[in-house]
């Protein structure tokens, strides 16, 4: 096993790194390289050059504009999980990110890599798509913003044209009276695969709910969302869909229903699905719960 | 081109000079030679590369060197000050939470990290810790208490001891017994520890194996031409460059060949060989190897090669692909069944599981200018290994010198004679320099050798009260493309299941079988577990039916001292149903059984093996286990040389306790020198859970000869009679009047200043004639057997299928335990191996025989976080045949486990899994089934 030699680039700004992918010929962007590493040691993959993003400092930074909490690409999961302003704001994104991998995979990637590298089962992807985020992606033409969920054009396929690097993802941070929660299945107790997972995302306004976003992840070749699901929940009564209710159930099921899963290594497309409307039932109630009480457990400590 | 960069190593600047492809792991290793940091799996998943980045932990393997430039890297080798260790390395020594002692530093460096930012973590939080630190021996539990231990130092404090009671049969002895931490264990805690892979040689170059890509091919051509053209490349061989001498382990099938001559029988068999200046020219070099096939029609599934007409892997021998049929049938299990009030019958689907040791694979190989070759090899039994090359090379066993310095795991991965440890030398005789050859993780799966996959049609009959009348089992092993252990195998799934209970009446048909895939071999409980499975299932199963609790029903069956098998194995000590009685007990199983919320559930499982097999692997007449004990001219030290591997299991401090207390000294006064071929006598090694017991007896042996020539000369200098004398703990006194005393070092050097060197030597043979006359008797023989119950807690998710494993007691009959710490880290560890196999652990294939999960990411091994809570005890027990009353426990003690944790989960949710392994998608499957 051995990686084929590249020319290695390590950029200061993104102009810079924009630059170097215009004038080489198959140009990859290196951030925590937790995904790319793999592959060219597997020789999956070959460049000629490989662009480290290690050096460009906007990207390490996790700030907020206004009513918007903007994450640099290159924000490893571990500053997901650790940043107060996250944990504060968006909690459910620090739950995601805790899920991935290991302390030494945690330390390594990145957000915007998690993102870029597209795997159907991405954990970070699901539970931003439910907070409505938007990604940055800059060019040689210049910046534009795109929904997060239009980056994902298959399994690992984005929307990213040949020169565009995702430079900061931007999640509007919830009102009061919003709830988010991320559930993941797999297979051992730790250090998981997703085999599904599903985040939710609720508004409640008098009782009420006022909006809501189911958002799977390993169910399909992208993150999925279910309309049908959120069509169920908006506007209904908070008692409606409370613990145990009928109407979760069928939520649930929604859910499940708009899942596209396959047969692979780790389950059966039939048991994914079945497994989807669990998490889905379990990842509602808890978004719930926190949008009513407007606390999410484990948000003070670490 | 090589790009200059500046790294900061545990606070030392270096200037390197580093390839753009290389990760900081390779520099770390290979220009830094800093080995403590190691090469597991390469691919970020078990975290054995570990090292702190600006003091986060990092896998190194997953970091270019290029992107550390200009910043700080703490290694193991970072963490000790000086000579003093680290109080996390301190800890994990006093703890016995290093076994291997391979996946250690990055342990220790995980720990230091988590130790620095959270000073006082609870045990949870330390499991959450190191999850992406994987350990295959330990079980976790010890390395867990090892970090509070850790903490508790760091923080001032002294850590909570706990005493356990020591057994009856080590109560009078001083070294044996003895709950003593490892004395390897500080290098290992360091990286000082040298495994084989750590070694570079003078002129030293690589060599890599071309693989088969295809599962069933005649060889048309090979054409090696460009490859040899290559710059950089030495040597190229092929199947014509080799021996026409087959090989592999049991001698009535020798049907493996170095390099493939006219035939390649699964995807992975070993085609070709490079040596070159690194391992990046190997690989290019084997990309340049033209192969011509001529592809035939492959079979992957054992019941599909059984039929006729179905593609051969060997047209000459193995008859429609049953390379061991085994027919056995002891007492008349017609008449067996007729009595019977009850019988029940079942199928049990085993899972094809691989050891996966944390260290791979590795051997170097150079030749002197006499002729003479030199072997480093990661193996487990040296000799098999030398024997073998002799038999290849042919050449006498004086002409080879196979060395094993650290073994990281082994679990019968290591126990046969491997294609690196062959072609090395091969190459390195063609080069004229030495060669170093090692498999990265995939390569190891190809290599294979792991579990047989079974498939057990078992039918038990029993009487009103439970009493088991007759059994009748079936099993069809899968065994891959060449023979391996596999005929051994084959006999051990039927052989070993009248051990545990009385069974009168028993047939056992066995079919192993080739197929086009990686082949299987020995691994850890040896053809036992998968029958054990199906036996301890079925039995609980039958308890239900008729209204008796499992436990009960196995006392009522249970296996009793000095019992002569039906199928002719002789039992000496016994106290099974202590096991039982103690497991019970602990785990509040009549609190618990029946009785606990849904979802919750507990189950027993039992089981037991052989200490060390009655006859070698080739027939000699060999003893199996010998000794020299050298003492020093001033007697300050007594080095212990055996042939025996320390893979981990711990033998050689087990050995060095049998030893010192056969002549009277303390722990620290014996070093070992293991598994040397030139300077060790010969051991058979590390399989079939033999050493403590033969190494045992070896060395016992060897320290009672020593202890009597220092007792004679202590007789003249104290002017009494030699029967008059003892020595214990470095004195020699009179017995009943210990005043009269000389210290023991005092007569050792009087002996030599005397007589010339004080050396003793031991060996031991098993008793002659164990087992019955029928065919295939041998195999289930040994001089003792172990016996062990464990009780299993699971808590099972009823929406998806999900099991944890909460709990685990375990209570084992070894004999004298002669260090009760390594031996809870043998039954931890065994429990977590066999938990991982029974929930987690299976190869898949694609349908061209390619095997879809040959890493650490899709082929999933426990967590720390999957690790129970898990309860070890040792019943009183002695069994005359070990030494000082000890037998075994390292393989006995996986073999209750896969039963038992399928046992709870049925008791947890009236789900009743027979395929392993028990995902949650099988389990979810069988609650939705009964729910309809």
């Amino acid at each position: 096993m051995y990686i084929s030699d590249f020319r290695y680039h390590r950029p200061q700004t993104l102009a810079e790194a924009v630059a170097l992918l215009e004038t080489s010929r198959d140009g990859v962007l290196l951030a925590g390289g937790t995904d790319l590493l793999v592959d060219l040691k597997q020789g999956k993959r070959f460049h000629e050059d490989v662009i480290s993003l290690t050096r460009i400092e906007e990207l390490h930074s996790i700030e907020l504009h206004g009513d918007s909490l903007v994450i640099g690409a290159a924000v490893t999961h571990n500053q997901l999980i650790h940043s107060p302003l996250i944990r504060q704001s968006c909690f459910a994104i620090s739950e995601a990110a805790a899920t991935i991998g290991t302390e030494q995979i945690r330390n390594t990637a990145t957000v915007g890599g998690n993102l870029c590298t597209a795997a159907s089962c991405a954990d970070t992807a699901p539970i931003l798509i439910a907070l409505e985020a938007r990604v940055e992606l800059i060019g040689g033409r210049g910046r534009r913003t795109l929904a997060l969920a239009n980056l994902f054009v298959d399994h690992r396929r984005t929307a990213l044209e040949k020169c565009e690097i995702l430079s900061r993802i931007i999640v509007p941070v919830p009102p009061a009276g919003t709830g988010a929660a991320f559930e993941k299945f797999g297979l051992r107790q730790a250090a998981n695969i997703s085999v599904a997972s599903v985040a939710v995302m609720v508004r409640v306004v008098d009782q009420r709910c006022e909006r809501a976003s189911f958002v799977m992840g390993a169910v399909a070749p992208t993150p999925r969302i279910s309309g049908k699901a959120a069509g169920l929940v908006e506007g209904r009564p908070v008692s409606q869909v409370s613990e145990g209710s009928e109407l979760l159930e069928r939520v649930a099921r929604a859910v499940a229903d708009d899942a596209a899963p396959l047969d692979d290594i780790r389950g059966s497309a039939a048991f994914r699905r079945e497994v989807t409307a669990t998490l889905a039932r379990r990842a509602f109630e808890k978004a719930l719960s926190r949008a009513v009480t407007g606390v999410a457990e484990g948000q003070a400590g670490r | 081109m090589k790009q200059i960069i500046s790294l900061q190593v545990n606070g030392q600047s270096f200037e390197v000079a580093v390839r753009p492809g290389a990760t900081l792991l390779d520099v770390l290793r290979d220009e830094l030679r800093l080995t403590g940091t190691k090469r597991g799996c390469e691919l970020g998943d078990c975290g054995a590369c570990t090292v702190l980045l600006d003091g986060r932990a990092v896998n190194s393997c997953l970091t270019l060197a290029l992107e550390a430039d200009a910043r700080q890297v703490t290694t193991i080798e970072g963490l000790a000050d000086g000579a003093a260790l680290h109080p996390i390395q301190q800890s994990f020594v006093e703890a016995g939470a290093i076994q291997c002692g391979f996946c250690t530093p990055g342990m220790v460096v995980r720990a230091a990290a988590l130790l620095a930012e959270h000073p006082e973590p609870t045990a949870e939080e330390i499991k959450q810790a190191l999850t992406g630190n994987l350990c295959r021996c330990t079980g976790y539990t010890k390395i867990v208490e090892a970090v509070r231990r850790a903490a508790a130092y760091m923080q001032g404090k002294q850590p909570e001891v706990s005493e356990l009671a020591p057994q009856k049969s080590g109560a009078d002895l001083c070294v044996v017994g003895k709950r003593l931490p490892k004395p390897d264990a500080p290098s290992k805690a360091t990286g000082r520890a040298t495994y084989t892979d750590d070694i570079t040689l003078p002129n030293m170059i690589y060599g890599k194996l071309l693989l088969s890509r295809v599962p069933h091919a005649n060889i048309k051509s090979i054409d090696t031409s460009k490859a040899a053209a290559l710059a950089g490349v030495h040597v190229v061989l092929t199947g014509a460059d080799v021996p026409d001498v087959t090989y592999g382990t049991s001698p009535a099938r020798y049907d493996e060949t170095v390099l493939a001559k006219d035939k390649v029988r699964y995807v992975g068999d070993v085609v070709a060989a490079v040596a070159a200046v690194d391992e990046e020219t190997c690989y290019r070099a084997l990309d340049l190897i033209d192969v011509e096939y001529e592809e035939l029609p492959a079979v992957f599934d054992a019941h599909e090669a059984m039929k006729d007409g179905a593609p051969r892997l060997f047209t000459d021998k193995y008859g429609n692909n049953i390379n061991t049929r085994v027919d056995h049938h002891f007492g008349d299990i017609k008449q067996g069944f007729a009595e019977a009030d009850y019988v029940k019958e079942a199928t049990f689907v085993g899972n094809r599981v691989y050891q996966n040791p944390i260290e791979p694979h590795c051997a170097i190989a150079e030749w002197d200018h006499e002729g003479k070759v030199t072997l480093y090899t990661s193996t487990q039994v040296v000799h098999y290994v030398h024997h073998q090359l002799s038999r290849v090379l042919g050449v006498p066993l004086g002409k080879i010198r196979a060395v094993m310095y650290n073994t990281g795991g082994g679990f019968g991965a290591k126990a046969a004679t491997n294609p690196l440890e062959v072609v090395s030398i091969l190459l390195a005789r063609r080069a004229g320099r030495p060669v170093k050859m090692r498999f990265n993780r995939a390569e190891m799966y190809l290599y294979g050798r792991g579990r047989h996959k079974q498939y057990i049609d078992l039918k038990i009959g029993v009487k009103r009260d439970g009493t088991i009348t007759a059994v009748k089992q079936q099993a069809v092993l899968e065994g891959g493309a060449y023979s391996s252990f596999g005929v051994v195998t084959c006999y051990y799934a039927g052989s070993m299941i009248p051990t545990l209970y009385k069974i009168p009446n028993y047939k056992y048909d066995g079919y192993r079988v080739n197929t086009n895939l990686p082949p299987c071999g020995a691994m850890r409980g040896h053809g036992c577990p998968h029958p054990r499975f199906a036996f301890e299932s079925l039995l609980s199963m039958i308890a239900d039916d008729i209204g008796i609790d499992p436990i009960d029903m196995r006392l009522k069956n249970a296996m009793e001292p000095e019992t002569r098998t039906c199928n002719d194995l002789v039992i000496h000590s016994c106290e099974f149903k202590a096991c039982l009685e103690a497991v019970r007990e602990k785990s509040g199983w009549d609190d618990k059984r029946g009785k606990l919320p849904p979802g919750r559930g507990i189950g027993i499982g039992c089981g037991g093996f052989v200490s060390g097999a009655g006859y070698p692997i080739y027939r000699s007449r060999f003893p199996h286990s010998n000794a020299v004990i050298r003492v020093e001219e001033d007697g300050s030290k007594a080095v212990l040389f055996t042939g025996e591997a320390d893979i981990g299991q711990g033998s050689n401090t087990v050995l060095a306790q049998v030893a010192a207390e056969a002549m009277g000294v303390t722990l620290d006064r014996v070093d070992v020198v293991s598994a040397d071929s030139d300077t060790t006598p010969l051991g058979f090694g590390a399989y079939s859970s033999r050493v403590t017991l033969m190494g045992g007896n070896a060395c016992k042996m060897a320290g009672d000869e020593v202890k009597r020539q220092v007792l004679t000369v202590a007789a003249e200098l104290l002017e009494v009679g030699e029967d008059e004398l003892d020595a214990k703990a470095n004195e020699v006194f009179v017995k009943g009047d210990s005043r009269r005393a000389i210290p023991w070092h005092e007569a050792a050097t009087t002996f030599f200043s005397r007589h010339g060197p004080l050396v003793g030597k031991g060996h031991y043979s098993p008793p002659r004639g164990l087992g019955g006359k029928y065919k295939g008797a041998a195999v289930g023989t040994s001089p003792a057997y172990s016996f062990s119950a464990a009780v299993c807690e699971v808590e099972v998710d009823m929406e998806t299928g999900k099991v944890k494993v909460l709990n685990f007691w375990d209570a084992h009959d070894c004999g004298t335990a002669v260090n009760p710490m390594a031996l809870e880290g043998q039954v931890q560890g065994a429990v977590v191996m066999g938990l991982s196999e029974a929930l987690l652990e299976n190869e898949v294939f694609d349908e061209d025989g390619r095997i879809l999960n040959a890493d650490l990411h899709n082929y999933l091994l426990a967590t720390s976080m999957d690790s129970p809570s898990i309860d070890s005890s040792i019943v009183d027990s002695y069994e005359p045949e070990g030494p000082f009353g000890a037998k075994e426990v390292g393989e006995g003690a996986t073999l209750p486990v896969l039963g038992a944790i399928a046992n709870a989960v049925a008791d947890a949710t009236g789900a009743r899994i027979c395929d392993l392994p028990l995902t949650p998608e099988r389990v979810l499957r069988e609650i939705k089934r009964d729910d309809a």
